[in-house]
């Protein structure tokens, strides 16, 4: 109680260092926050791309991202392949303006409704059902995608999505909503799953008019994602990739390995520049509890003497001002953190249907941001607590 | 036996390259439910013999007992407990705590003893044998030098002390609440038998004590008794 008296006897000092902790700690947890919802992104990414390897054509060698469809017969053959799925992937809304977002664009993926039971990554299904893979005509809508435009289950979609500019030959096909995912915060929040005739539709419709009937679409693949057993390693998966580029002519299998460490990479960059950002704006407020402590040190002297006579000892003096300083710490870190919870959370609140949050708050992340106050507040105490309790009590009792 | 005894108690301060004997070899020996009064001069050696014998200085050189404890054998933590549990303090600016009010502040030792959780009781009846009762809750600031120093009489007492140490303690009061608090200390020190040392300017307070120590250059000058007719009875200076 006497604690909590000396922290408030001085109001004004006391509300001003602790609003230099409640800044550094405000920005600790929206930057966090971002970083966390980055991450979550990319979490996704790593979960993805290290239990499969993507197929695409060799590097160089064509334009469009388009493989015989054969080639799934043949890299099913390579030792520890154990599953190989033939993707297709469109924009959702062609033709939108191009605008700076955390998240995924709406995508239009199509593929064989079995491949979600391979990989790390697999998608749960909020409302409704999986897709058919033999049904064509049906989508199943990532919770963005549903929400962004107001479907549920039954509803119908247009896909892709028309311009607003549209030509007046652009093609679009009504698809039912069967089945809504539950929010994984990484890519396929934003895409919209439909089966593999569907896919080969859309392709069609993707070539210019001219050449729409000159190829068969069903022997065309635009991707191929390639499985081992369940629990390969990336290792093991990166020497699968090269079993495939040695032995199956025309396509180019990238190293799951390499994906993966770009994802980290870019992700371990974004987390340290914010991170270390607020992390400053902390310290700094930290300095503030510093000089306060030693204030209020100077203030007390004859309080910490006579405190010496009535019996206290050097750690029971330096308990009281660690603890005054980490009450600092943790008050801070409470306010702070309520803030900037409230701050992400009006914020991801206003976000427009469709586009990505921009904050994800974890209990890590919640943890973190009050622990470390808590412990920038003790830690900056140390030292005003150090010298209170070596004064000399002869010195401090007679102190004027 | 002896409650607290001095033996040739020594207390140097260098001074650049001079030595300043503050205590010079002090023998003497306070007996269980002295009322003792220290006077002498400035810089006679007064406050640092309450100093040492309040444990907050070392000597340099000799030993100090209290309760047959040879303190110059302890540690810093010991030292600290035998402050905590058998010296009381009184100052002469009183040396509250303003966050505090006056229970709290006489409650106050309670937080370095062992088992100080229960002393409320203790502190209650403490502050109404010093006629406080009505400012219980007060704080310091609410509260007349006489009172502010009934508190902190209070609050040496707290821990069932055998030995207060006053330094100046009716310094910043008038001559009638000095005289009150003087009289407080005489009940406290019959009805408790606690030993009582004051150091004092004030030659009618060191009369009404049952001994009276002077001190000049850091050495006893006289060590006289006092009868309760006023007389002094000298004892052997050691």
């Amino acid at each position: 109680m006497e604690i909590v008296r000396n922290v408030t006897r001085h109001k004004l000092r006391s509300f001003l260092t602790i609003a230099g902790i409640v800044i550094g700690v405000l920005a600790l947890t929206t930057m966090g926050a971002m970083a966390e919802n980055f991450n979550a992104l990319l979490d996704g990414g790593v979960k993805y791309f290290s239990s499969s390897i993507q197929v695409g054509p060799p590097d160089g060698q064509q334009s469009a991202t388009l493989l015989p469809i054969s080639k799934v017969v043949e890299i099913k053959k390579i030792d520890g392949v154990a599953a190989a799925f033939p993707t297709y992937g469109f924009q959702a809304k062609p033709g939108a303006a191009p605008s700076f977002s955390f998240g995924v664009p709406d995508t239009i993926i199509a593929a064989d409704p079995a491949e979600n039971n391979w990989g790390n990554l697999q998608v749960t299904i909020a409302q409704g059902r999986q897709l058919d893979s033999t049904t064509t005509g049906q989508v199943v809508l990532g919770s963005t995608i549903a929400k962004e435009f107001n479907k549920k289950v039954g509803d119908t979609i247009d896909l892709p999505v028309k311009p607003v500019d549209a030509r007046p030959d652009f093609i679009n096909h009504a698809f039912t909503v069967v089945g809504i995912l539950n929010l994984t915060r990484t890519a396929p929040d934003a895409f919209a799953y439909i089966n593999i005739a569907d896919g080969q539709m859309l392709l069609r419709d993707s070539l210019p008019a001219e050449l729409r009937n000159a190829f068969d679409v069903k022997a065309i693949a635009g991707g191929i994602d390639v499985y081992g057993k369940p629990g390969t390693s990336i290792a093991e998966l990166d020497k699968i990739a090269n079993r495939i580029n040695a032995q199956v002519p025309g396509v180019k299998a990238t190293k799951p390995s390499q994906i993966v460490d770009s994802f980290k990479q870019g992700g371990a960059i974004f987390t340290t520049i914010t991170t270390a950002a607020a992390l400053l704006a902390l310290i700094i407020g930290g300095l503030s509890v510093v000089n306060t402590m030693f204030m209020a040190v100077a203030e007390r002297v004859r309080e910490i003497g006579l405190k010496k006579a009535v019996g206290a000892t050097t750690l029971n003096i330096m308990g009281e001002f660690l603890t005054e300083a980490t009450l600092i710490g943790v008050l801070g870190g409470l306010v702070g953190y309520g803030l900037g919870a409230a701050i992400t959370l009006i914020v991801n609140g206003t976000t427009p249907p469709g586009q990505s949050t921009l904050f994800l708050l974890t209990p890590a992340l919640t943890i973190f941001a009050i622990g470390f106050a808590t412990v920038l507040g003790a830690a900056a105490g140390v030292l005003p607590a150090w010298r209170a309790a070596r004064l000399d009590p002869v010195t401090a009792l007679r102190n004027q | 036996m002896a409650d607290v005894r001095l033996v040739n108690l020594t207390k140097h301060y260098k001074q650049g390259a001079e030595v300043i004997r503050a205590l010079d070899g002090v023998t003497l020996d306070i007996t269980k439910g002295e009322f003792v009064a220290v006077v002498g001069r400035s810089g006679s050696g007064k406050t640092t013999m309450l100093d040492l014998m309040g444990l907050l200085l070392r000597p340099t050189s000799g030993s100090l007992y209290i309760d047959d404890i040879d303190t110059s054998k302890l540690g810093d933590r010991e030292l600290a407990r035998m402050r905590a549990n058998r010296v009381g303090f009184v100052f002469q600016e009183y040396n509250l705590l303003a966050g505090l009010n006056v229970l709290e502040n006489v409650m106050l030792p309670l937080r370095y003893v062992k088992d100080g959780k229960n002393g409320k009781p203790r502190a209650v009846e403490l502050i109404e044998r010093v006629g406080l009762s009505d400012r219980i809750r007060h704080r310091p600031t609410e509260l007349s030098g006489g009172q502010a120093q009934r508190v902190a009489i209070a609050r040496s007492m707290m821990n069932n002390p055998s030995l207060i140490l006053l330094d100046e303690p009716t310094g910043a009061v008038d001559t009638e609440t000095a005289q009150q608090l003087v009289d407080l200390l005489k009940r406290l020190n019959q009805e408790d038998q606690v030993t009582i040392v004051i150091i004092t300017h004030d030659l009618d307070l060191a009369a009404q004590a049952s001994r009276q120590i002077r001190l000049k250059d850091g050495k006893v000058l006289t060590d006289e008794r006092i009868h309760a007719n006023g007389a002094m009875l000298g004892v052997p200076v050691a």
